[in-house]
């Protein structure tokens, strides 16, 4: 299964990325050989088989609704960001 | 204009009224908060943060499905929704597709229509963005507050029960606990999706309104695109399908983004987050916990209280709770009083017993008195005991205060000055009990009877003119000075007249 430049271009768009053709180029070069990889996964028969959510048979990992202090206070989180103003992150305008 | 069929189906997202996150360990409530005050690294999305599901949310979700009368799936999952944009730092959002965790079910509106309920599922809330000139400024103290979004069967066909709708979900989801229903604050959302077709034909392109916080902007956004779908049909022109906005300043819907663009969420199992396998001891013990909910009090009060009047009061959860004290009637007499009748769960055996006078006139002192008060909202915060409200309706049963005084005594049962006297001391102190005591009674009559003041209204009475008595009874009260019962006035007067 060929990506398709269009299918990139798709992707990019979902993820706000601009690409210039190189980087297009590249990644679809990079997809490819990732989906070829992957794709020898579809010589398996899977029919019947539940799809696998997680692979340490876990369930019911839940927690108390109890407030805990967090070590990483307002200020820290903040100064993670490009930009912030008012305690808030700021971001290009977005609609 | 031609007629259409409108069908409409909502997507309705309630904020569960849990004290931490979905996923994190921090304050859920953001009120009067400063903004990003309540974040975690979890919401933050930072890398290697591990989010850890709140089990609290998880039983709300189980109440809130057994209020909309749901199946509650014992295995459910959760999956990742992607989409990137600045509200949600991860680039996705974790949210049920495949197994969500409330089943198939229905809403019972107030005129017996059901809606049925697709299914429900849990989800995390996204922050919140503030537009300015050039830049947004994003607040994520609401990303990661746990959510349930219902989705409703197209089963509404027109703009009241799209109102109606919306209304018994949130008084149901208030009664069941589950959310504080602050709409002006978000706690639930309303995306409205709308097509029409002409009678008998399938039907057509639908619109969807997003993010409507108000039974009104729900009612009116239909009409408006009631109006707005005709008129493009009228003229053979096509419906787009697409996200539409809805203004309460302008009253109407423009377009915000054609789903057929790029609508692709990439759903993926979500792999940090193992699946809920939930008992069915787990579940029961949820459902013990479910209060009363509107419907029940509609089959407990059918015939007690007027339909109309029940339905003002349904929006009050406490002063229906109130009601029910009233109804149950246990405790508030004493070991001394009558032996109350047990009225509680059957609303049949209710209508007729015992309590149903009482109950009545307390629900029409709270619709016509209180609730047309311009401080109600401020007075339900804190409600007469129901000792209080038994004892008052009491003693108008008995006819120890007209009507006029006993909503004088109800007032006063939530001044700060007088809240916590009992109904008899504060008509005492208002001076509007009634004479009732008969000796009294005749001996103002006897007074008023030989005023000469009265002398022709005697005589007329005497020659036939049954019109007079009227004007006797009124000199009664007034030389009682208003607290003569006027029902007990007249016959003694009609006794000594007759002499």
């Amino acid at each position: 299964m060929e990506i398709t430049r269009e299918e990139i271009d798709h992707l990019a768009q979902l993820s706000n990325f601009s690409l210039e053709d190189a980087e297009a180029n590249a990644l679809g070069k990079d997809l490819n050989q990732i989906i070829s990889y992957i794709s020898q996964l579809d010589e398996l028969d899977t029919e019947g088989v539940e799809p696998t959510y997680q692979v340490f048979e876990m369930e019911n990992v839940w927690r108390d609704d109890e407030i805990k202090t967090q070590e990483a206070d307002r200020e820290a989180l903040l100064a993670l960001a490009p930009e912030q103003q008012e305690h808030q992150i700021k971001v290009p305008k977005v609609l | 204009m031609k007629d259409y069929e409108i069908t409409i189906g909502i997507e309705c997202h309630v904020q569960l009224a849990t004290r931490t996150k979905l996923f994190s360990e921090v304050d859920n409530d953001a009120r009067e908060k400063e903004p990003n005050s309540c974040v975690s690294p979890v919401d933050y999305a930072l890398p290697g943060m591990l989010p850890r599901l709140n089990k609290e949310a998880v039983k709300m979700a189980v109440i809130a499905g057994h209020a909309l009368n749901s199946e509650i799936n014992l295995i459910s999952r959760f999956d990742r929704k992607h989409y990137y944009y600045p509200d949600l730092p991860k680039g996705y959002q974790i949210s049920q597709l495949y197994q969500p965790i409330i089943g198939a079910g229905y809403v019972k509106l107030p005129d017996g229509t059901k809606v049925r309920i697709e299914h429900a599922h849990m989800e995390e809330d996204a922050g919140k963005l503030s537009h300015f000139a050039g830049y947004s400024l994003v607040d994520l103290n609401r990303a990661g507050t746990p959510l349930i979004e219902i989705v409703s069967m197209p089963d509404i066909h027109s703009a009241a029960h799209a109102r109606d709708y919306c209304k018994e979900l949130w008084r149901i989801m208030t009664y069941a606990g589950v959310c504080f229903g602050d709409l002006y604050n978000g706690n639930m959302r309303f995306d409205v999706n709308i097509s029409l077709a002409k009678p008998g034909e399938p039907l057509g392109t639908r619109a969807e309104i997003k993010n409507l916080n108000s039974f009104r902007s729900v009612e009116r956004a239909v009409e408006y695109e009631y109006k707005r779908q005709s008129k493009l049909l009228d003229k053979d022109e096509k419906v787009v399908q697409e996200t539409r906005g809805w203004s309460d300043d302008t009253g109407e819907t423009t377009s915000q983004r054609s789903k057929e663009e790029a609508q692709d969420y990439r759903y993926m199992p979500e792999p940090d987050i193992p699946p809920i396998h939930l008992t069915k001891e787990f579940v029961e013990e949820q459902k013990a916990k479910m209060p009363k909910l509107p419907e029940d009090y509609r089959e407990q009060f059918k015939g007690q209280i007027a339909d109309d009047t029940l339905e003002i009061l349904l929006d009050y959860q406490p002063l229906m709770g109130k009601l029910d004290e009233l109804a149950r009637g246990d405790a508030l007499r004493g070991p001394a009083g009558p032996e109350p009748q047990a009225s509680g769960s059957d609303g049949r055996d209710s209508a007729a017993g015992p309590r149903a006078s009482i109950v009545k006139r307390v629900a029409n002192w709270f619709a016509s008195v209180l609730l047309a008060e311009e401080k109600s909202a401020e007075y339900l915060n804190d409600l007469p005991s129901a000792k209080q409200l038994d004892d008052l309706a009491e003693m108008t049963e008995k006819s120890e205060l007209s009507s006029t005084g006993a909503k004088e005594v109800f007032l006063k049962f939530f001044d700060p000055q007088m809240r916590n006297r009992d109904a008899r001391e504060i008509a005492k102190e208002l001076n509007v009990l009634q004479e009732n005591d008969a000796g009294a009674l005749e001996k103002i009559v006897d007074e008023v009877l030989s005023d000469p003041a009265c002398a022709k209204a005697v005589e007329d009475y005497k020659a036939g003119s049954e019109k007079v008595l009227g004007f006797l009874v009124g000199q009664v009260m007034k030389a009682s000075k208003g607290k003569a019962n006027p029902a007990a006035v007249q016959p003694i007067l009609k006794k000594k007249l007759s002499k």
